[in-house]
């Protein structure tokens, strides 16, 4: 009987078909829509990076280079930026790519109804100069402003009008939804949210080709197991993520192998430093600087690096990594693990017994979340921290912070215009209605406010150096946060597939190579 | 004084004689010739009894993390540790945390969840049944359109639901507690219905029978006539039901930890060591999956077997 | 008859009145789609307006309200996270998850029956005690920890079987099928093993107990009397009276299979309703997961009436 049903396993094998050109690959998230303007997640812009394009686009280092724009300089004192426009670039639908696209993408992106909106929030006006020439203007001086537009793309507006999606669209679908009609490498060929997107070359393309993609098909697989078991059995050409502790597995396996990276995304710890009191009723201990600093070396950051994330991951001196733009150099070292230093602080607080209270965590977000929360519960009790852990998923996750309910918290950051300006502005500054939004714990620093507009506009870089410097100096000093280390990018790719990771964690399909 | 014996020595009497009478009984003697019967009574017992004795077992106290080192984490079973030199029996987890000591106490939880959330069914699920069952009408029409509704949503969403709202009620000092609860709750509420199906079913032809229109006759209460009279003749099949319960309540308890609702990885069940282990399945440490789930299958599959066994010896046309 | 029928009809529409308000009181504990729905960069505004927009700062019992009136109409609303009608989604998913529960149905019913005749013919053989014993082992693991077995051993070990999805799908109208091509078949396998398993025990232990049942009955006494051979009385007679309640569990099976497939799909990524629950929990898609409450429960109860009725039907006794 086992036999036979072995016999029959064995007869129906199936030989994965990939003609050599197709490259399959798998993530956790499936892109939510199709529309560029619609919803700013990573997952989103990713992929639309292969469909559609910006003025300006990101190298695999992050440098911004030419894309359909092939320069760019300031106007005057810091008006605004004049953008010279590619010529000859058409979209997926034969339509000419001119300023007037550029022009309905900035009203589009810029809307009530997008949630881009944001980076256009200096913008004053965009004036159509000739067909190939755009300016937008700034209401004070944007040094930064062509890097923070990486990611916004172009629409054509006659497409767009003719099929009534002039506004993204979240709540309902519309045409933008669930197609495309960019200037990009990739065309969309087949669409099914959730299951399946199919990506094939655009033979109109302006760019020179370097990849050998003839097809390029997405599938969603949430379950990370799932993933690794499709890699390692030759279903996918590559999966992202691979989880930590299968990395090994992964590389030392017949025809599979990592390619490992430093993601931008910074791991720290937060605190309620406006909380009267802690959740459990007692004062809250967070709101004094030595209790925060005594965290900070409490937290063996080496050991977690070492057991739980495996030796992937840097540790992290900062809210940004280091090579990001506006690091301190000056602030590069974070505090060393020594308990001992950690219980003289408290004893010096005044919590010589130690204290009780709750740390939030999430789940579900970060790699390894979970893990690393328990794991730092075990150091802060071994210094007499006797934390309980609330780990959540991230759904309940972030209105729980919003509410104020927490005392520690843990958190994950990705700059999104690779400059340390960014957390500054949502992390640190005093919470409000458009600064701060993500500054959950009520810290407040009068000079740091003051900081934040003179970096977002100072255009010599070794001034604005200096401000960056005197920020991360303030933030270190006062222990905003418990900066613990840069998560890292592990891709796992099938042998002979060549792809690039930046440090985004956005497949570019124009520069896959498959053998 | 009189040499009445009082009702209560009659019934420790009785009580005592029935033990007696048990032991000679039918069953005991089919317990007493079946080998799998045995051998799955004396696994039961010893995971039973290493969980209750947990503390005076194990070499670690796993539940309190000023006493992890993080460095000993994905120590192989019965080899020292690259950093620390230190050894294990059944090895570490990610944490560092000693597998047998974790084992031993994720026990102790997964067995007071189910047999909680079992006692918790089984008495809602008799209640409601005989309820049902004798009283009849618009009460017996609304406890089993419950049990639809009940059957409708499976324990998965009950424990999601109970959960979250646990969640919004619970002050945060008892956080930590509030999930074993809410498991026990959870499945309990999700199992109850089929002690209630079983029941209403049996009472309805008991309740017809001679011996209970006499008792109705002679003005015995209903609620008398329900506890002492149908109550003993409808418990075969229940006690059967809650055998196969337990199993299905432990494995049920795993299973909610999958999706994340299980008891917290600071305090693991079974289930949840079987969550986390089956994270380092592919990257070699198998120990940290491998052991809790043989123990737990090793649980679970002698309770099966015992209620297998049950089944068949109660059933006497079988025999 | 009549107002039997009507009665318990009303009885299943209150039923599901209830389901939908529970569901939906379930929903203000799974999360908040607002910060789903927003990428990093957003504002406090931004917030308050898509609150509004999705109509989640009107009170409690006006969203139940709202969204029945809706479902009333055959409107389950928009999905928060793909923009799509749910109906629409949910007409795409369904066919997966039913040709996977279909499959496990059948996988579970004719193992179930074939062994469970097997066990109870040989009742204290060997390989029947085997057998019984074996097929705890499948019920005393968690589902999820079978599947990922399965495909460790299966998929990666061996490379025997797919890991995930259906494979190749191909549309007939509004269904889209996998049993129509060879992927599709053999991605079907692993899935429905998992999902099956249970419902196979339980199948064979059903068999197993009515045939011992059915073989001590008189008739069959006088059939081995009258020298029938003993094929011909475990076939023709014995088996014939096994199958009705067999049958029944069946069917009542079916909607519980449909909705523990959610474990199932998600350790397969199995593109059925049960993964789109899941996901939907996760980004906290109340329109989705209400309606895929709803859809259970219309199974369930619906499964449940029409057993009801034909339990009158054949005996009049419980017209009452």
């Amino acid at each position: 009987m086992t036999r036979l049903l072995l016999a029959t396993a064995l007869g129906i094998v199936i030989a994965v078909p990939a003609s050599s050109e197709t490259f399959r690959w798998a993530s956790t998230t499936d892109p939510q829509t199709m529309d560029p303007h619609a919803v700013s997640s990573a997952p989103v812009l990713g992929f639309l990076n292969n469909v559609y394009e910006g003025l300006v686009r990101r190298g695999p280092d992050m440098t911004i280079e030419p894309s359909l724009a092939t320069a760019w300089e300031p106007i005057g004192d810091g008006e605004g930026w004049r953008f010279t426009l590619r010529e000859g670039v058409t979209f997926h639908d034969g339509a000419d790519f001119t300023a007037e696209d550029v022009l309905f993408s900035y009203e589009r992106a810029g809307s009530e109804e997008s949630d881009v909106a944001s980076w256009f929030a200096p913008v004053s006006e965009v004036i159509v100069v000739d067909d190939y020439t755009v300016d937008i203007m700034t209401t004070s001086p944007q040094p930064l402003f062509p890097d923070s537009i990486a990611n916004w793309m172009m629409m054509d507006s006659g497409w767009a009008a003719a099929n009534g999606a002039e506004r993204p669209s979240r709540d309902t679908e519309n045409f933008a939804t669930r197609n495309v009609n960019g200037t990009g490498p990739f065309v969309l060929s087949d669409r099914q949210p959730d299951l399946q997107t199919v990506l094939t070359p655009f033979d109109g393309w302006w760019g020179e080709v370097e990849h050998n993609v003839t097809e390029a098909i997405f599938t969603p697989i949430q379950n990370s197991a799932t993933a690794v078991a499709a890699l390692l059995s030759g279903e996918v050409d590559m999966i992202e993520p691979v989880p930590v502790q299968d990395a090994e597995r992964v590389d030392s396996n017949d025809g599979t192998r990592v390619i490992r990276g430093i993601e931008s995304r910074v791991i720290m710890l937060g605190f309620a430093h406006d909380h009267e009191m802690l959740r459990n009723g007692e004062p809250n201990p967070f709101s004094d600087v030595r209790v925060r600093r005594a965290v900070a070396h409490a937290v063996n950051v080496p050991a977690i690096l070492q057991t739980i994330m495996r030796g992937s991951a840097e540790p992290a001196s900062q809210l940004v990594a280091a090579g990001t733009s506006g690091y301190s150099d000056t602030y590069g070292d974070r505090s060393a693990y020594d308990p001992d230093v950690a219980r003289a602080l408290l004893e010096e607080a005044g919590y010589a017994n130690g204290f009780s209270f709750d740390f939030s965590c999430t789940n579900d977000r970060y790699l390894n979340d979970e893990s690393v929360c328990q794991a730092i519960v075990g150091m802060l009790a071994q210094v007499g921290m006797e934390a309980t852990l609330d780990a959540m998923p991230v759904s309940n996750y972030w209105p729980e912070l919003r509410e104020g309910n927490f005392d520690m918290y843990l958190l994950g950051w990705s700059p999104g215009t690779f400059d340390a300006e960014h957390p500054i502005r949502f992390l640190v500054h005093t919470a409000g209605e458009r600064l701060g939004t993500w500054n959950f714990g009520g810290y407040s620093n009068p000079r740091i406010d003051e900081l934040l507009p003179v970096m977002q506009s100072e255009i010599d870089p070794e001034a604005r150096q200096a401000v960056m410097d005197e920020a991360a100096g303030i933030i270190q000093e006062d222990m905003v946060y418990v900066p613990l280390y840069v998560q890292p990018l592990l891709w796992g790719v099938r042998e002979g597939v060549e792809v690039t990771q930046r440090p985004d964690n956005f497949l570019i399909l124009r520069w896959v190579s498959i053998e | 004084m009189t040499d009445t014996p009082s009702p209560n020595s009659v019934q420790t009497e009785r009580a005592r004689s029935r033990i007696a009478i048990a032991w000679d009984s039918d069953l005991a003697y089919s317990f007493r010739r079946s080998p799998v019967a045995l051998i799955s009574f004396a696994v039961v017992l010893l995971l039973v009894l290493s969980a209750v004795f947990a503390p005076l077992v194990a070499p670690y106290d796993p539940f309190d993390p000023g006493t992890l080192n993080l460095m000993n984490g994905f120590t192989p079973p019965g080899e020292a540790n690259a950093f620390t030199g230190e050894t294990f029996l059944l090895g570490t987890d990610d944490q560092g945390r000693d597998v047998f000591s974790t084992i031993l106490f994720g026990l102790r939880i997964s067995l007071f969840v189910g047999f909680a959330a079992v006692a918790l069914a089984l008495i809602l699920g008799v209640t409601l049944g005989l309820v049902a069952g004798y009283v009849g009408g618009m009460t017996e029409t609304v406890i089993m359109r419950i049990a639809d509704v009940q059957l409708t949503f499976p324990a998965i969403l009950v424990a999601m639901l109970i959960f979250g709202i646990a969640k919004g009620i619970t002050p945060p000092e008892y956080r930590d507690q509030m999930a074993i609860w809410v498991l026990i709750l959870a499945i309990g509420l999700s199992d109850w219905v089929q002690f209630a199906r079983v029941v209403r079913g049996a009472t309805l032809v008991e309740k017809s029978k001679e011996y209970v229109q006499a008792a109705r006759l002679i003005g015995r209460s209903p609620f008398a006539i329900m506890l002492r009279h149908i109550l003993p003749n409808v418990l075969s099949p229940v006690l059967v039901i809650a055998t196969i319960s337990l199993a299905l309540a432990i494995i049920a308890e795993a299973t909610l930890s999958f999706l994340g609702v299980g008891a917290p990885p600071t305090e693991p069940s079974l289930g949840t060591l079987i969550r986390i282990g089956q994270g380092f399945l592919f990257s070699g440490e198998w120990w940290i999956l491998f052991f809790p789930a043989c123990t737990l299958l090793a649980l679970a599959l002698s309770v099966n077997l015992l209620g297998d066994w049950l089944r068949d010896a109660l059933n006497p046309r079988l025999r | 008859m009549l107002s039997y029928i009507l009665r318990r009809v009303f009885q299943s529409v209150l039923v599901l009145l209830v389901v939908g308000l529970v569901a939906f009181a379930m929903f203000r504990f799974v999360g908040d789609p607002i910060d789903t729905m927003l990428g990093q960069e957003r504002t406090m505004q931004d917030i308050e307006r898509l609150r509004e927009t999705l109509g989640l700062n009107k009170p409690f019992f006006v969203q139940y309200w709202d969204f029945l009136v809706r479902a009333v109409q055959g409107d389950l609303g928009i999905s928060y996270r793909q923009g799509r009608p749910v109906a629409e989604i949910i007409a795409e998913r369904l066919p997966a998850t039913l040709e996977l529960a279909a499959v496990s149905g059948a996988f579970a019913l004719i193992f179930g029956i074939v062994m469970g005749i097997f066990t109870a013919i040989r009742r204290d053989g060997f390989a029947a005690n085997a057998i019984m014993t074996l097929s705890l082992v499948g019920v005393s693991l968690p589902t999820f920890l079978i599947g990922i077995l399965l495909i460790y051993v299966f998929a990666v070990e061996l490379s025997w079987l797919p890991s995930f999805g259906r494979g190749d799908v191909v549309r007939l109208g509004g269904w889209s099928t996998g049993f129509l091509t060879q992927s599709g078949l053999v991605a079907l396998i692993l899935p429905s093993i998992t999902l099956g398993l249970y419902q196979m025990t339980l199948i064979m232990r059903l068999v197993r107990s009515e045939m011992l049942e059915v073989l001590r009955q008189d008739y069959i006494r006088f059939a081995r009397a009258r020298g029938l051979r003993d094929r011909a009385i475990h076939f023709r007679h014995a088996l014939k009276n096994t199958l009705v309640p067999v049958i029944t569990v069946t069917g009542l099976q079916l909607g519980s299979i449909i909705a523990f497939a959610i474990i199932t799909e998600t350790v397969f990524q199995w593109p059925g309703v049960g993964l789109l629950f899941i996901n939907a929990i996760q980004f906290v898609d109340i329109p989705v997961m209400a309606a895929y409450l709803m859809l259970i429960s219309v199974m369930f109860v619906g499964i449940n009436l029409v057993v009801d009725l034909l339990y009158v039907a054949i005996d009049p006794r419980l017209r009452a």
